[in-house]
């Protein structure tokens, strides 16, 4: 056979399967071998047993997680994974969801990078019946219109504003653009700082830009101005710039909208640039190593941390003292006072109480995790974070309050609480889009 | 773009407190770009090969020190030797194993042989030591001193201190020294060099295990601090390029210059990007200019400031 | 019949007699059987592969245009680039700009990827005149960071530091790949993309080749052997060194668009700054491992490269000393740490082994089959 000839002839396989293609246009009909879709089970009512579907064989319930193991935030993914798997290792103790589904999770790496968690998702989508995690803005906004065309549900590790009303998302806790407000509004009312000089120092990225959104309703609210706004990349080694702007503003206060992984450098620059002023960082800016650096005294006078729940010693909050009974039992290599693994063991616990009524209303399918979400009136957590009301993607409403920390180095994790549970009465007046 | 307020205030900035603190930092920022830079240079000098691994160098050597500094509890200045030598060995190693198979090989070839090893050497550190963030908690810490009104940390001292240090070792050293001047003797002649009973190889064994002390430097001074070690401080090798490129390749002297010359614009532009009224272009414009730079002179002059030109036969 | 005639069946090896054979697109009859085999795993693969499977092969034949493209710069040009990322970010963008928000069809929005492509990379090509070797491969590096800042800033195109949903439309004519049906069966999105992109593949590889073995790719490969020498005998450098640039940026912009849609996200930190010049050095390590100056080397290069880490990643509780993806404390070494390990030690020893890749290898195993029986 000529060459020529063969390219013919691959030409007119290709039209054949093109047109054979065109004759099937419209018909629906699904198949479940090799590449083609697979039908999803679902059951119309509240059957005894429950049908099998992706994920779950009828016994066990896969969820996937999809958070980073290394790279520089693992030292955020690991203790929130841990914090999931102790949930459900709870749980399955107990004989699982509903008493008798046990709870797999398949737990893989995505380094924080977007397209290795597109990929992962890839991977791992037909075998779960939910994501029970995947962790950060950016991975969360790459696998986020896959998510919406297969149907599946996902608890984003992140606390962005933006995911309030998805459909296919399951925030808990209050967001980024909250922490921010009640943590200037406690400082402003209860701090001692009406009439001061409030900045803002943020990451230069979508994270950044939710914590900024808080900050300028919060100006605008309270009535201030804010004094500079320097912005850093994550991948910045020097800060003496930003700090040098934040002094010649004379703020009296900044919130830093940042992670764990720059604060380090943040205050080494502020110490050496002698900036005495009123820090208040995100959440994901602490780590508990911190209070045993040489940067425990700067911190304990001047840095606050605006974040969710409580202390692991508070045994006034029921939540709190079943996480640690957990948490002694399950994951004993993760120090107390963790302040991540609370968020993942409480994410955990919306997940199960989603799968809980799933099962009550007879169906895990990804339609019926749909249901369950959108039937649930909201989700509690004894007081681990704030009860987050549910039902529909547009009723939800996230919870408003925010307990502020200040770094004490004697107490395990470095934190102590400065105002547990704080609800500013300008935080009730924001609105999600 | 500049308005008339700009341009007063770049004349107010030129006596200002600020601008000396921030010279300051650019200076230190610059002399860690130095370090690495004057490490690709002592092999570029002898094997005409960019080493690409220089990062992974960096990395090992900080590592190593801190595994001598807080498991065996070494004194600070042992545990700083030992990450030298350490890296010094493992460099002398890679040139053993791998790059001397590779001589007369194209550059393209060399580079990405090195950008393999950079793979290799990355991973085992973090198989050893884990990907979390670690803190040196090195005898500096966080100390500062005040001088001509600017507030200096001490471990920046030190590290424009080390900086000057081997840029004065290695004039030393070449000057004078039977194998300084041997290498190069190398550098300009290989067939020449061992026709008078060089040993090519040794030398070529010499550079990396040089490049490999002053990596392992550079990683300290890098990692030094409260929770500054990580496995991408070696990432600080791909913005050390622009200030080799710059100095041009082959000269210490130039790979100096050329750091400072980096990082006191990073650091500048970033000071006064918002007075000028430039916040519009970004948190990340500062790390672009150096390539930009770069660029710029390489049109100008492509071997850089001080390369050597390269002459070429038909 | 004299004494020195051969037993019959012997038959004389296939060699070629002619300089047209050399020439030729597909030069033996084994090619054309391996064309064949090539054709049935085509059309076969939706119907037996699972989409992890499916998902693996939609990478490697994004990536195998991208490295087509990049061995006509280094393969055959001799010019090296640690650029091409930012190129394949080029294309995702106008795929973005085109294809999603303005809803060109498929057919419209990737040559004009190919076009913007070709054209950015032309703007680039000249700093191969006036720059050798070392100094160019650095150039080449800060593009990487260059194209970065440019992403993050063109916030409007780029959705900036964030990213942005790239699902431009898969569709020619009316035949939507992102949800085929053949013969009254629906596909998974992967699998339809499966078909779309390696015909993308194929249609990339044939350009390529001809390309090569017509006077323009004479002289690219003259200029990679001694440039000085071939502009002494009348082939403009200017010409060939810019035009090879534009058009493996071309192929890089494709390939880019590809990788958009079938990813449905791209971020400026993913095809540039850092991580972007990883991936360029993956580009050329694809074509390192497959074969410098050979088609079928960025393709075959494309898909080892790919199935690796995830075949690792997939498997990696069953590997010994390795510790599983998902975690635990069994093993000694973390899956992606081996995974760059062989990845590092794969380029080290094709280079000092075997520089001219896979491709060599299997020309060799070729030869000894077509040479049979004076295989020696």
């Amino acid at each position: 056979m000529k060459p020529k000839r063969l390219l013919q002839l691959l030409c007119l396989l290709l039209v054949l399967s093109m047109v054979a293609a065109a004759c099937g246009d419209d018909d629906d009909s699904t198949s479940s071998s090799g590449g083609t879709t697979e039908t999803t089970a679902s059951s119309g009512g509240a059957a005894k047993e429950l049908k099998p579907g992706p994920g779950f064989d009828g016994t066990t319930i896969k969820l996937g997680v999809l958070t980073p193991l290394t790279g520089t935030v693992a030292i955020i993914g690991k203790p929130l994974t841990a914090g999931n798997k102790a949930y459900f290792d709870s749980i399955n103790a107990k004989g699982g969801i509903a008493g008798k589904y046990k709870v797999e999770l398949d737990i893989q790496d995505t380094k924080y990078d977007p397209p290795t968690t597109v990929q992962l998702y890839n991977g791992m989508k037909n075998n779960v019946v939910m994501f029970a995690q995947i962790l950060g803005t950016q991975p969360i906004k790459a696998v986020l219109p896959q998510l919406k065309s297969d149907k599946i549900v996902a608890q984003p590790a992140t606390l962005d504003a933006d995911w309030v009303h998805e459909q296919n998302l399951l925030p808990v806790a209050g967001p980024y653009q909250i922490q921010a407000i009640n943590g200037l509004a406690y400082w402003w009312n209860e701090g001692g700082g009406k009439g001061k000089t409030v900045c803002a120092m943020a990451q230069d990225d979508a994270y950044g830009t939710a914590g900024l959104d808080g900050v300028n309703y919060a100006a605008d609210k309270l009535g201030f101005k804010i004094a500079a706004t320097p912005k850093f990349k994550v991948s910045d080694q020097d800060f003496t710039s930003q700090i040098n702007q934040l002094k010649s503003a004379k703020c009296d206060a900044v919130f830093l909208v940042g992670t764990a992984a720059n604060l380090s450098g943040i205050i080494t620059a502020a110490i050496q640039n002698n900036l005495q002023t009123q820090w208040i960082g995100q959440s994901p800016s602490w780590l508990g190593v911190f209070a045993q650096t040489p940067l425990k005294d700067y911190l304990a006078k001047n840095f606050w941390l605006a974040a969710e729940g409580t202390t692991w010693d508070d045994t006034s909050v029921p939540g709190m003292v079943e996480m640690v009974k957990v948490h002694d039992q399950f994951a004993k290599d993760i120090p107390v006072g963790d302040i991540y693994f609370p968020f993942g063991y409480f994410a955990a616990e919306a997940v199960g109480q989603v799968l809980e009524k799933a099962v009550a209303m007879g169906d895990l399918s990804r339609d019926g995790i749909i249901k369950a979400m959108n039937s649930i009136d909201k989700l509690t957590f004894g007081g681990l974070t704030g009860d987050y009301k549910y039902g529909e993607p547009a009723d939800r409403e996230p919870p408003r309050t925010t307990t502020i920390y200040k770094v004490d180095p004697a107490r395990p994790g470095g934190l102590a609480i400065v105002k547990q549970g704080y609800e500013s009465d300008i935080a009730e007046g924001y609105k999600f889009q | 773009m500049i308005g008339s307020t700009g341009v007063n205030v770049v004349l107010g900035a030129i006596v200002s407190h600020k601008l000396l603190q921030l010279s300051f930092q650019g200076i230190a920022l610059g002399a860690r770009y130095a370090l690495v830079a004057l490490g690709f240079v002592v092999i570029f000098r002898a094997t005409q090969a960019i080493n690409f691994a220089q990062g992974g160098l960096v990395v090992a050597g900080a590592y190593l020190t801190y595994n001598a500094y807080h498991t065996w509890d070494a004194p600070f200045w042992l545990a700083v030797l030992f990450g030298m030598l350490g890296t010094a060995l493992i460099g002398a190693l890679i040139e053993r194993l791998v790059l001397r198979r590779m001589v007369g090989q194209p550059t393209f070839t060399v580079i990405m042989i090195t950008i393999g090893l950079l793979f290799v050497i990355n991973e085992l550190v973090t198989t050893v030591w884990g990907t979390d963030t670690l803190a040196l908690n090195d005898p500096w810490g966080i100390k500062t001193k005040n001088a001509l009104d600017v507030t200096v940390l001490v471990k920046d001292l030190w590290t424009i201190g080390l900086a000057a240090a081997v840029l004065l070792g290695f004039f030393l050293f070449f000057r004078y020294s039977r194998m300084g001047v041997a290498m190069r003797a190398t550098a300009v002649d290989q067939e020449a060099a061992l026709a008078q009973g060089i040993s090519v190889r040794r030398v070529f064994a010499l550079s990396w295990a040089i490049s490999g002390l002053v990596a392992a430097l550079a990683g300290v001074t890098l990692a030094s601090g409260p929770g500054n070690l990580n496995p991408n401080i070696g990432l600080i090798a791909l913005a050390a390029f622009p200030a080799m490129i710059l100095g041009g390749l082959d000269s210490p002297g130039g790979a100096v210059i050329g750091g400072l010359v980096i990082g006191l614009t990073q650091v500048l532009t970033a000071g006064y990007q918002s007075d000028l009224g430039l916040d519009s272009l970004g948190a990340g414009f500062k790390d672009v200019v150096p390539y930009v730079v770069m660029v710029l002179i390489l049109l100008v002059r492509p071997y850089g400031l001080f390369g050597t030109k390269e002459v070429r036969r038909v | 019949m004299g004494v020195l005639s051969l037993p019959s069946r012997r038959r004389a090896p296939l060699m070629n007699v002619r300089y047209q054979d050399e020439l030729r697109l597909f030069p033996s009859p084994l090619a054309k059987f391996g064309i064949a085999l090539v054709a049935v795993a085509f059309f076969a693969g939706p119907y037996v592969l699972s989409d992890f499977w499916l998902n693996v092969l939609n990478y490697a034949a994004v990536f195998a245009v991208g490295a087509i493209g990049l061995n006509l710069l280094t393969g055959y040009t001799g010019q090296v680039s640690l650029g091409h990322s930012v190129f394949m970010g080029v294309g995702a963008y106008v795929a973005v700009q085109f294809g999603v928000k303005n809803t060109w069809p498929l057919l419209l929005y990737l040559p004009t990827a190919a076009v913007v492509g070709a054209l950015v990379g032309a703007v680039v090509g000249p700093f191969a005149l006036r720059l050798r070797g070392d100094y160019l491969v650095i150039v080449t590096l800060g593009l990487v960071f260059l194209g970065e800042y440019i992403f993050d800033q063109w916030e409007s195109v780029t959705g900036g530091n964030g990213g942005t949903s790239t699902a431009a439309p898969l569709k020619i004519w009316h035949f939507d790949f992102a949800s085929l049906t053949v013969f009254g069966k629906l596909f998974t999105r992967d699998a339809g993309i499966f078909w779309l992109f390696w015909a993308i593949v194929l249609l990339a590889a044939l350009l390529a080749k001809n390309l090569v073995r017509s006077r323009p790719g004479r002289a690219m490969q003259a200029v990679r052997d001694r440039d000085l020498a071939a502009e002494v005998i009348g082939v403009s450098l200017f010409r060939y060194k810019v035009g090879a640039f534009a058009i493996s940026s071309a192929f890089a912009a494709v390939a880019g668009a590809m990788y958009g849609s079938l990813q449905q996200y791209v971020s400026p930190s993913e095809l540039s700054g850092a991580a972007g010049l990883f991936l360029s050095i993956q580009f050329v390590a694809i074509i390192i491992l497959g074969g410098l100056g050979t088609i079928f080397g960025g393709i075959i290069g494309a898909i080892v490269l790919q199935a690796m880490p995830k075949l690792i990643n997939r498997y990696s509780d069953k590997i010994p000393f390795v510790t599983a993806a998902g975690g635990g404390n069994d093993g000694i070494i973390s899956a992606a740490s081996l995974n760059n390990i062989i990845y590092g030690l794969l380029i080290v020893a094709f280079l000092v082994f075997e520089s001219r890749g896979l491709a060599a290898v299997w020309l060799r195993v070729k030869a000894y089959f077509k040479t049979w029986p004076f295989s020696y």
